[in-house]
């Protein structure tokens, strides 16, 4: 069992209210930082190597260290709560069941980067976890904890929440801002980063809703504590929203020690495939990070036993590994149809593309039509080329990343399942009919098995 | 005396120039010369926050600065980028962003109607430019390209959405240049289309100039639609007194009539700027006033001989002299072969239509044989260069 920072209060009823939450020690954190100069705070975030947990893993206490500090220029700290990536669902469980903790680590981030307005953004469909959210802010506001001098430290902290209207690409830092200052949510062009010139020009930190959270037990036990769970640069617990074929699906808190194979077969996470079957393929962590057959995801290809951490599933670049991501862990057993599962992800790029930028604005577009004719058994043996394509040149030429996030799944479903795009083009009858269940990449814990 | 603004040096293609801090990588190319000077489609220099959305202007960034000369992982847009001391770019000697360049003219490309046998912006398109610089000759594209429905936004443009890049310059135009903003963009991704809401109309003393912004032939003036096309009309500078604008505009003529009247541009194909300032003109300038009793005619517009316009450009063109004369020196031409001496064909005696297909040389070489004559037509031909006549 590992060690529970985020989630181990879940199981206590009532955790949702002010009450139960203090009960537990809950705010302590905002007592104690309250009594700590702000830069020590930042140092301690620094020493503890908790990386962002939105997906791209950027060191949190660097990102605060770069925050621009000009005098008389309000800083802003934006909490980013438009978790759209299909598949992750880890912040939604935070805040719809321990909203609070959301609370206490934005008002200790708020002291310590300086911000007395500080923003957290929801996406739209979340409206029911945004009441929940809005709630634990006034309960909060009711006990002194937000608001003028809140405990009698000088030190202002104001709260909003500002609903999203449910667009993927306001997930985006920059996106969201401009969304949060009321424009439409097109990503801006960097420089300059949010961190000199964020929303309304000031600047401003946009954290994801995990990395928050992590702050709390950051400064209650202290950065070097903080710091000793995990393993290398991947310290601390890590939510891991899993789904697809298995029979456990739900969020777990991790520590990064633990090998992926543990993680689906074992009874305390996924608990393995559902319905007997076996692993195909897996997307580590949310739609947008390449995916990778049992065989690769298992072990890197040095042969070495996989690990849930960020080095571990970066392990031989895009060629043969992939990313943690968001950690939306969606795992695919042998019955599903990798060319249309791409074709899904596909679609939903070209829907959510926000058409600032040609590349991204017509290759999703493109991708998506050549993807439905290979589905549906019109394809063509250059249309595989064609993708490669499309998807080589949209990668790195956009403004934002969602451009690669659109590139990187079709670049990985061609690079590993070529043989399943070839055998839908030169069997379109039958590609209609059934999936395809290809044996190649069979589970390698079979194989040991048998 | 002024405080002297720190330089940077910056090498595009191998070529060294100095520019002020703060300054592009593409104008900085610009200083050197249009031979470096990535494309660019929806950047605007007179319009503030334009470019970095369409992407044709990437170049490679192989040494960031002097203290850093890490290169840039990825390609950059020039257009928003800005140099740094000792920054080394490579643009057309880069095979990376030229090939990233195809992609992005074939993307452009795959909704655009390529209908420029009827676009009025043809002859001075810059995607066509673009396309002829960096596209390739067919597409991969198979799908039905998406199309919209023509909008007449107020009296005097006409919106075709099918043909629009979104290179969002014309919303620039609505912000900076205009009171109230009328139009933007309406929903996303490739359905996203400019529009005004519901089809209001576009009702300001400058909206004309979001013609003169427009890369392609989205936006066209409905006074000259379909009236000539370009390369047929003389331009020619003139002015008059306008209280609105500058005045200063271009007038396109054939013969005494004015067919349209644009604002100046610059050999970037933007609008000139007049004591620092861009020329924007007036709508009653650019609408009203077709008549050239109106006008102050300066002169004619100097334009890029590579240009299409300047084909019909009715300053004369400088002929070089045929060096014939000078050469023969009063002696007459001397033809290196008689055509009669190497073929046959011009002989009576060969009826070329008992032939069963077209003639060939063989045809006559077979003939030859029958004559006893053994030499082909190439040793005739040889022997016949040492004849003198």
């Amino acid at each position: 069992m590992s060690k529970k920072l985020l989630l181990k209060n879940i199981n206590i009823s009532g955790i949702k209210s002010f009450d139960v939450y203090r009960r537990e020690g809950g705010y302590q954190s905002v007592e104690k930082a309250l009594k700590m100069q702000t830069g020590d705070i930042v140092e301690e975030v620094k020493k503890s190597g908790l990386r962002g947990r939105g997906g791209a893993g950027f060191p949190t206490g660097m990102k605060w260290s770069f925050l621009a500090k000009p005098e008389g220029v309000a800083r802003y700290l934006v909490c980013n709560a438009d978790e759209s990536e299909p598949g992750t669902f880890k912040d939604r469980y935070l805040m719809e069941y321990i909203p609070h903790l959301l609370i206490e680590g934005m008002i200790v981030s708020s002291y310590a980067l300086g911000s007395s307005v500080s923003y957290i953004y929801i996406r739209g469909e979340y409206d029911w976890v945004a009441d929940i959210v809005q709630e634990a802010i006034n309960e909060a506001r009711q006990k002194g904890f937000i608001g003028k001098n809140i405990l009698g430290s000088g030190f202002d902290c104001e709260i909003y929440i500002y609903r999203g209207a449910g667009a993927y690409i306001c997930g985006e830092e920059t996106a969201l801002l401009e969304s949060l200052e009321g424009k439409r949510g097109l990503p801006r062009i960097k420089p300059p980063f949010p961190a000199i010139k964020g929303a309304w020009g000031c600047p401003t930190v946009v954290n994801n809703v995990e990395t928050i959270c992590a702050v709390v037990p950051i400064i209650n036990e202290g950065g070097e504590a903080y710091s000793k769970i995990g393993i290398g640069r991947s310290t601390g617990t890590k939510l891991i929203s899993a789904c697809g074929n298995i029979n456990k699906p739900g969020v777990y808190e991790i520590d990064m020690t633990i090998t992926v194979e543990e993680f689906i077969y074992s009874d305390e996470y996924c608990g393995g495939i559902e319905n007997g079957k076996r692993l195909k393929a897996c997307i580590p962590g949310g739609s947008s990070v390449p995916i990778l057959p049992a065989n690769l995801l298992l072990r890197t290809a040095k042969g070495e036993p996989r690990l849930m951490n960020y080095e571990s599933l970066a392990d031989g670049g895009f060629i043969t590994g992939s990313s943690m991501g968001s950690g939306g862990f969606i795992v695919l057993d042998e019955d599903q149809c990798i060319v249309k599962h791409t074709y899904t992800i596909s679609r939903f790029y070209h829907h959510e593309s926000c058409g600032q930028c040609s590349p991204c604005r017509e290759g999703t577009g493109w991708m998506e039509k050549i993807f439905y004719n290979i589905e549906n058994g019109r394809g063509k043996m250059k249309d595989i080329d064609l993708l490669w394509d499309v998807q080589r040149r949209i990668e790195g030429n956009t403004i934002c990343p969602f451009g690669d996030a659109a590139a990187w799944p079709v670049a990985a479903a061609i690079r590993h399942f070529r043989d399943e795009f070839e055998w839908h083009i030169l069997n379109p009858e039958e590609c209609l009919v059934r999936n395809y269940g290809l044996a190649n990449y069979a589970d390698p814990l079979e194989a040991v098995a048998s | 005396m002024a405080e002297e603004q720190e330089l940077f040096k910056v090498t595009i293609d191998g070529i060294t120039v100095e520019v002020p801090k703060g300054t592009t990588i593409l104008n900085a190319a610009r200083k050197i010369g249009p031979e470096v000077a990535p494309p660019t489609m929806c950047y605007y220099s007179s319009l503030e926050g334009s470019g970095g959305k369409c992407r044709t202007c990437l170049v490679e960034v192989a040494a960031g600065s002097t203290k850093d000369p890490r290169p840039m992982p990825k390609l950059v847009a020039s257009c928003r980028t800005e140099v740094m001391d000792g920054m080394i770019v490579k643009n057309v000697t880069s095979k990376k962003a030229l090939d990233a360049r195809k992609g992005i003219v074939e993307y452009l490309l795959i909704n655009h109607p390529l209908d420029c046998p009827i676009c009025d912006q043809a002859g001075e398109c810059y995607l066509q430019d673009l396309s002829y610089d960096h596209g390739t000759e067919g597409t991969r594209y198979e799908f039905k390209r998406r199309t919209f429905v023509r909008e007449d936004i107020g009296p005097y443009i006409q919106l075709h959405m099918t043909r629009c890049i979104l290179c969002y310059r014309c919303l620039m135009v609505a912000d900076q240049l205009t009171d109230k903003r009328m139009h933007g963009i309406l929903l996303r991704g490739d359905t996203s289309e400019i529009s005004t809401y519901i089809s209001k109309a576009v009702d300001n003393d400058f909206s004309g100039n979001m013609i003169d912004v427009c890369p392609v032939g989205a936006l066209t003036d409905r006074t000259y639609r379909f009236k000539n096309r370009v390369w047929f009309l003389k331009p020619m500078d003139a002015h008059r007194d306008c209280d609105k604008c500058c005045g200063k505009v271009t007038l396109w003529n054939r013969g005494e009539e004015v067919f349209r009247v644009t604002s100046r541009k610059d050999p970037w194909g933007e609008v000139q700027k007049i004591d620092g300032k861009p020329a924007w003109i007036c709508n009653t300038c650019r609408f009203e006033k077709k008549n050239t009793a109106d006008w102050i005619i300066e002169g004619p517009t100097k334009v890029n001989r590579h240009s299409v316009i300047s084909t019909n450009h009715y300053l004369k063109k400088v002929v070089p002299p045929d060096p014939l004369d000078k050469v023969l020196n009063g002696r007459s031409p001397m033809l290196m072969m008689d055509i009669n001496e190497v073929s046959q064909v011009n002989e009576p005696d060969i009826d070329l239509s008992i032939l069963p297909g077209p003639a060939t040389s063989t045809t006559f070489i077979e003939r030859d044989e029958t004559k006893e004559i053994k030499e082909t037509p190439a040793e005739r031909l040889s022997i016949n260069d040492h004849k003198k006549p």
